[in-house]
């Protein structure tokens, strides 16, 4: 190929770089406008370390131990909530994510309900509960839970909708091809491919719920947040820590065993990437350091 | 076909034992549902009752829906916070999260030590609401959009590192075997076969918490951290629900926007 | 110069990978490397750069020892040792020119690295390695959009950009189909005459060791039991490498054949 005297030539030349130039330059420029015009006193800045640590050492050395049960409890009602606007989300997503689907329902039709997704996902948790649940369910858990369903209801949605439109279109052709009604259809060519990614979706907004139901506490759904809103106005800060690390407890166990069956519903689906081909050897499973090899695939 | 080249029909498998997963899943699922709705364990939900009270709702919702335009001036000053702590937030939050997204991930940690230690840290950073940082951060600082920065900051950099770091787990490890091959040392290995392979996520994370920050500084100003929160509350306070309603429409249409530029971004990196 | 003395690698598992292997290469020998899977060929290449390191005795290269070295020492070793592998393991996000240049990370400034900005020399030696193996045109072209034997011959520029005095090959062209595996090993044996570049190549298929192959070194069960010219090498040779038959699974050809 170029075996030429003159090496030079057959070189391309290097592309332009100045879009993206530009588009640095645009975003340091935007940083720059937000840091000089925002209203911040930066003297607050320097106490800040001190403040910190005195609140922390209210807070944790020691936390207020016979706190334990009121907050425990708080934080069941928590997690109940957010379960249960999880399932709200759930049921109710999954056939709007069908029918926002481009592939899967007409194109007019996709388009409306995506559009109401989208809609739905825009309002925050909070201020659902606020302006609408709250008048309607009154003060406590069940205006949280609905706040966090019908604001799951449009992020599931839109997931699911993508989801749907990410299968391959292979096992959809053959079951219509096997002449089956359209039901049926979704049943077998598209729910198999569909459902593992979809549970996980969920699973994973449990995890989400879980904090917004924290969250919502403090504008007056009861649970965990409550409990915070009440200890941090009266400056208990023992009890207030006391609820934190009930908290990071109960939150840190939820994820990891949701993220566990998460895991096995993905690597059960055979979606799991598959690393090289052939290993000719056994892998040397090690976080690499130097020297050390890489466990990679062998052939 | 005249001679049979069968020696006789194949055996059939014996049919595998049905795998207990799912009907476990679906009865604990069932089960926590229960435990969750019921007035004795649970928070007592009613549908029926619900219903019934769906009518109070309604008036307010009508005015919701019936948004005050006149309203926009007075959100000036507060959606510019909101944007600005956004901003902020979103610059320092990434920046922090990237070498720490390395260091959470077995792919790029160093050793084991660093490894758990910094994934124990980031779990415990996610699992506290950001309000709690808000409430924490005012508490510390007093109260404006220090304090709200300053808990985004955190959750920032809870959600980054979290998503990155998984990303990170699933690179294709043969670029870092090359790079080790050809004499690299950590970082430049990380810089040149890692990096690269993340980086379109990266800037989507980034851009995807961008939004969340300024849907979070809605929340953080209930608290007093700064940005549209406190407003909005004051109108809630007041009854104002058409301007609630206003309010509410002008974040949609800033996430809307904010969306828009984001995927055109993300299609421009990818 | 590489030199295994009574080089061992058992794995975790309780695999004996190498067992009591004594080689020598000397420098700007092209040495093809046969034997079945799981004999050893691909971890006896990466005792020689320290990718897997010996459990028993010891590899050293120059007179310096792999076995010993640790961190920057090693890496000064690997530095002088190009790799060429069967899946190419290019980033695919990148430039071609950007997966050229990792050869030169050795030579550059860690600050440079961070930012991507290399020096002007290094970005010539890339290129000129690029010239080299025929594919300059497309520096500027992601690595995902290309074929197996262009990945490989980026793969080939890179090693050459660390201006190696060793290139290892573990099975360069079992990903390839055999007109493109042909280029492939023809280009690393011109390199290896033109430069005294010593090559020492893992190879599946035994036809392509015969061709290719100035000296064949034949492995199972981990120890060394041939070790002869390509033109020794017949089909006895072979079955004893192999302790069966071949196959047409071992022939290129054969398997393009079919």
């Amino acid at each position: 190929m170029s075996g030429s005297a003159d090496s030079l030539q057959g070189r391309p030349a290097a592309p332009s770089r100045t879009k993206r130039n530009i588009a640095i330059v645009a975003a340091l420029a935007l940083l720059g406008w937000a840091l000089v015009s925002v209203d911040v006193q930066l003297d607050r800045l320097v106490d800040l370390p001190g403040r910190l640590a005195s609140i922390f050492e209210r807070m944790f050395l020691p936390p207020d131990w016979a706190y334990f049960g009121t907050a425990a409890d708080e934080m069941m009602a928590s997690i109940q909530m957010a379960w249960i606007g999880t399932v709200i989300g759930a049921v109710l997503s999954l056939p709007l994510g069908f029918f926002g689907a481009r592939n899967v329902s007409s194109g007019p039709v996709s388009n409306v309900v995506r559009l109401f997704l989208n809609a739905v996902r825009a309002f925050p948790e909070l201020v659902l509960a606020i302006v609408v649940f709250v008048p309607i369910a009154g003060l406590g858990p069940v205006a949280g839970a609905l706040a966090i369903g019908v604001h799951s209801i449009g992020t599931l949605g839109k997931l699911t909708a993508e989801a749907v439109e990410g299968i391959d279109s292979g096992p959809v052709e053959a079951a219509r091809a096997t002449g089956s009604r359209p039901l049926q259809v979704q049943r077998w060519g598209v729910i198999p491919q569909v459902l593992p990614e979809v549970v996980a979706f969920w699973l994973y907004r449990f995890e989400i719920n879980l904090r917004a139901a924290a969250v919502l506490g403090i504008v007056g759904a009861g649970g965990i947040g409550q409990i915070l809103l009440n200890t941090l106005s009266y400056r208990r800060f023992d009890k207030a820590g006391m609820a934190i690390i009930i908290i990071v407890i109960a939150t840190i166990l939820i994820d990891y065993i949701s993220g566990t069956v998460r895991r096995r519903i993905i690597e059960g689906s055979g979606a799991r990437r598959i690393q090289g081909d052939v290993l000719e050897q056994p892998e040397l499973v090690e976080v690499p350091g130097p020297g050390a090899p890489t466990g990679a695939g062998r052939s | 076909m005249t001679s049979a080249s069968l020696a006789g029909p194949a055996e059939r498998p014996a049919k595998p034992p049905r795998s207990l997963l799912v009907p476990a899943g679906i009865a604990a699922f069932l089960l926590i549902t229960y435990w969750s709705v019921s007035a004795e364990f649970g928070i007592g939900l009613d549908l029926g009752e619900i219903f019934k009270d769906l009518g109070r709702g309604q008036i307010i919702l009508a005015d919701v829906l019936r948004p005050n335009f006149d309203f926009f001036e007075r959100t000036i000053p507060s959606m510019l916070e909101t944007i600005q702590m956004a901003i902020i937030a979103t610059a320092i939050g990434c920046s922090i999260a990237l070498p720490a997204s390395f260091l959470a991930s077995r792919v790029t940690s160093p050793n084991a030590l660093v490894l758990r230690v910094d994934r124990g840290v980031l779990n415990v950073i996610r699992a506290l609401p950001d309000l709690l940082y808000g409430m924490i951060f005012v508490a510390a600082v007093s109260i404006g959009p220090l304090a709200g920065i300053l808990a985004l900051i955190l959750f920032n950099l809870g959600v980054i590192a979290k998503l990155l770091s998984e990303t990170i787990d699933g690179v294709d490890v043969g670029p870092i075997e090359a790079a080790r091959a050809s004499g690299a040392d950590r970082v430049e290995t990380v810089r040149t076969a890692v990096y690269p392979q993340v980086l379109p996520n990266y800037v989507a994370f980034s851009l995807y918490v961008f939004e969340l920050n300024i849907r979070a500084s809605t929340v953080l100003g209930l608290v007093g951290a700064g940005g549209i929160g406190n407003l909005l509350n004051l109108q809630i306070g007041f009854f104002n629900y058409s301007n609630v309603g206003f309010i509410i429409l002008e974040l949609f249409l800033l996430v809307f926007v904010i969306e828009l530029v984001s995927i055109s971004l993300r299609r421009r990196l990818v | 110069m590489i030199d295994f003395k009574d080089a061992s690698v058992t794995y975790p598992g309780g695999v004996h990978a190498l067992r009591n292997l004594t080689l020598q290469i000397p420098e700007g020998e092209m040495v093809v490397i046969v034997g079945l899977s799981g004999a050893g060929k691909s971890t006896l290449i990466r005792a020689i750069n320290g990718l897997v390191p010996l459990t028993g005795g010891e590899v050293t290269v120059d007179r310096r020892s792999v076995t010993k070295a640790k961190g920057s020492e090693l890496r000064k070793i690997r530095s002088r040792i190009g790799m060429i592998f069967q899946t190419f393991n290019l980033v695919k996000r990148t430039t071609v020119l950007n997966n050229v240049l990792m050869g030169r990370l050795h030579a550059t400034p860690t600050w440079r690295s961070l930012v991507g900005r290399y020096r002007a020399e290094d970005v010539e030696i890339a290129m000129r390695a690029l010239e080299r193996v025929g594919i300059v045109e497309k520096a500027y072209v992601r690595a995902a959009n290309l074929s197996g034997g262009q990945a490989q011959r980026v793969g080939i520029a890179r090693a050459l950009a660390q201006e190696p005095k060793i290139i290892l090959a573990d099975e360069p062209v079992a990903s390839l189909d055999p007109p493109t595996s042909h280029v492939v090993m023809r280009d690393l044996q011109r390199i290896n005459r033109e430069s005294g570049i010593t090559t020492i190549i893992n190879l599946h298929f035994l036809d392509l060791a015969k061709v290719y192959g100035d000296r064949i070194v034949g492995m199972r069960d981990g120890r060394l039991v041939y070790d002869g010219t390509g033109a020794e090498a017949d089909e006895n040779v072979f079955r004893d490498i192999y302790g069966r038959s071949l196959t047409a699974d071992d022939l290129l050809e054969a398997t393009a054949a079919r």
